[in-house]
């Protein structure tokens, strides 16, 4: 099996994971997060005052917002290459994929949309501004149900060199439980579950962060112990059997 | 290929049964995320919610913005964002399965799992996400609340097409099975059931009767042989797994293992 495209994937994360970083770091109201508590004037005078750094920023965003997924694609991979009873852990993977990532597109289209006329009724730029921080923060259904397929996956894997680590699995299922409770930022104005919050913000970014560098590594480990292997032996017991 | 008689190969380690002591362990867990997803989707839209059974369109204005300030609307929606993700399990199970059909080719399954996996987001997540707003700021003028209620039962009650296909690629499949993996009647449900979400196109265009979003053909027809349907789906996805030889598993088994 080609391992050269999977490693193109891979390093497409790094480059687009500091694309990410300047991205929110060069947008004002990103780090620190603007606060819910604002009202609809101080969020409408915000825009209007920090209108070149919030487009910049989300256009940018808008062009590489989806670019993490080849290399989600390259653990589904390797999910494949697992020896499994069924494929359901990597198709379900798939989907979880998918939708997450098509809910931070639609957060990065409704701030696009809040600042492309600052002089709008006040009310209207702060629902935008309201969808996309919900949208950015609070789906983290889909994060948590692909990281409990990747897990499980991992866990059933029958091969005798696993392909990724079984601490890998612990490792997907603590993130998960991370980032969930981020989901109450469409509860709570203030204190740490609010979307600007140390809980639903700050440990949520940098568990992301986290989780994305962790598993570039062992992705990238298992990417290149396949291509020794595929030179070696044979890929799969069906390869094998035949 | 699938022949339990596979003998052991030096990549595969036959000693390490880990948690596999059943060898469809991880089509059962994704099996049992059914219930536990429609038992949740009961929670978070009927109690927590109130949005099913859904309030009329021509409620007063008042009385809307009452419904969508209600906290337990905001509850019920970050128990939709912890736990939609939960359908992906569901998907990928039927895709499994589905690949067992005899003389039916990927299009379908794959074309079932992409409309499944479009569809919770405009029909699910996107609506639950209109009542979270109008719930998070009770401060937004009458009209922006009005609206934030209608997107959201438009959404909810309205997202027709990924479901329609869902349920026509589903009775394609079970149609051109030559394996009959799922009775030919639930074909002709599923068909019964696309015709329902057809019924609930005009929740779009009137307010009052039984074609709007809370009328008596668009929504409890549809939902009653909606629920219908996807019991007799998930009864019979059950059957399916527990017939599913385990020759058909891309394991080689040992006979102490089944």
């Amino acid at each position: 099996m080609q391992t050269k495209d999977q490693l193109i994937c891979l390093w497409l994360v790094p480059f687009f994971g500091l694309a990410f970083l300047f991205a929110f770091w060069n947008a004002n109201g990103f780090f620190p997060p603007m606060s819910p508590t604002m009202t609809a004037e101080e969020v409408a005078t915000f825009y209007q005052d920090n209108l070149a750094s919030i487009r910049s920023s989300m256009i940018l965003c808008n062009i590489i917002g989806l670019s993490l997924v080849p290399f989600y694609m390259v653990i589904i991979v390797q999910m494949m290459r697992m020896v499994h009873a069924s494929r359901v852990f990597s198709y379900s993977y798939l989907i979880a994929v998918v939708n997450g990532g098509t809910m931070f597109a639609l957060a990065d289209l409704a701030w696009l949309n809040a600042a492309f006329r600052p002089d709008r009724d006040p009310q209207l730029t702060m629902l935008l501004n309201d969808l996309a921080w919900f949208a950015f923060i609070t789906p983290v259904g889909f994060f948590i149900v692909q990281n409990f397929c990747l897990a499980m996956a991992i866990l059933f894997d029958k091969s005798a060199q696993p392909v990724f680590p079984r601490w890998v699995a612990h490792f997907n299922i603590v993130t998960a439980l991370l980032v969930a409770p981020s989901a109450c930022a469409l509860i709570y104005k203030t204190g740490p579950l609010a979307w600007d919050g140390a809980i639903s913000f700050w440990l949520h970014m940098t568990t992301y962060v986290c989780y994305v560098a962790v598993m570039f590594i062992v992705t990238r480990a298992a990417v290149i112990r396949q291509a020794t292997e595929s030179s070696t032996h044979p890929q799969t017991w069906q390869e094998q059997a035949a | 290929m699938n022949s339990a008689a596979v003998p052991a190969s030096p990549g595969i380690d036959l000693s390490k049964p880990r948690m596999l002591s059943n060898p469809k362990l991880d089509q059962w867990i994704c099996f049992w995320s059914i219930p536990v997803f429609y038992v949740l989707f009961g929670i978070i839209f009927v109690i927590f919610g109130r949005i099913m059974p859904p309030p009329t369109p021509a409620m007063a204005t008042a009385d809307i913005v009452a419904f969508m300030t209600s906290p337990y609307l905001s509850i019920a929606v970050v128990l939709l964002a912890m736990s939609l993700g939960i359908y992906a399990l569901n998907s990928g199970l039927m895709l499994t399965q589905m690949k067992r059909m005899e003389g039916v080719s990927p299009v379908l399954r794959y074309g079932y799992i992409a409309v499944l996996g479009v569809g919770g987001l405009p029909g699910c997540l996107f609506p639950g996400y209109m009542f979270a707003l109008g719930a998070f700021r009770p401060e937004y003028d009458a009209h922006i609340q009005v609206m934030l209620y209608e997107l959201g039962f438009l959404c909810f009650v309205g997202s027709l097409g990924c479901f329609i296909i869902q349920y026509t690629l589903f009775a394609i499949a079970v149609f051109l099975d030559k394996r009959q993996l799922f009775p030919k009647w639930l074909a002709y449900f599923s068909i019964w059931t696309l015709v329902t979400e057809l019924v609930a196109a005009p929740v779009f265009i009137t307010q009052t009767g039984p074609f709007a979003w809370d009328g008596l053909l668009a929504f409890y027809q549809g939902t009653i042989i909606w629920v219908a349907w996807q019991t007799c789906l998930t009864f019979y996805l059950f059957k399916a797994i527990k017939e599913q030889p385990i020759e058909e598993l891309g394991l080689p088994m040992r006979p102490n293992e089944l």
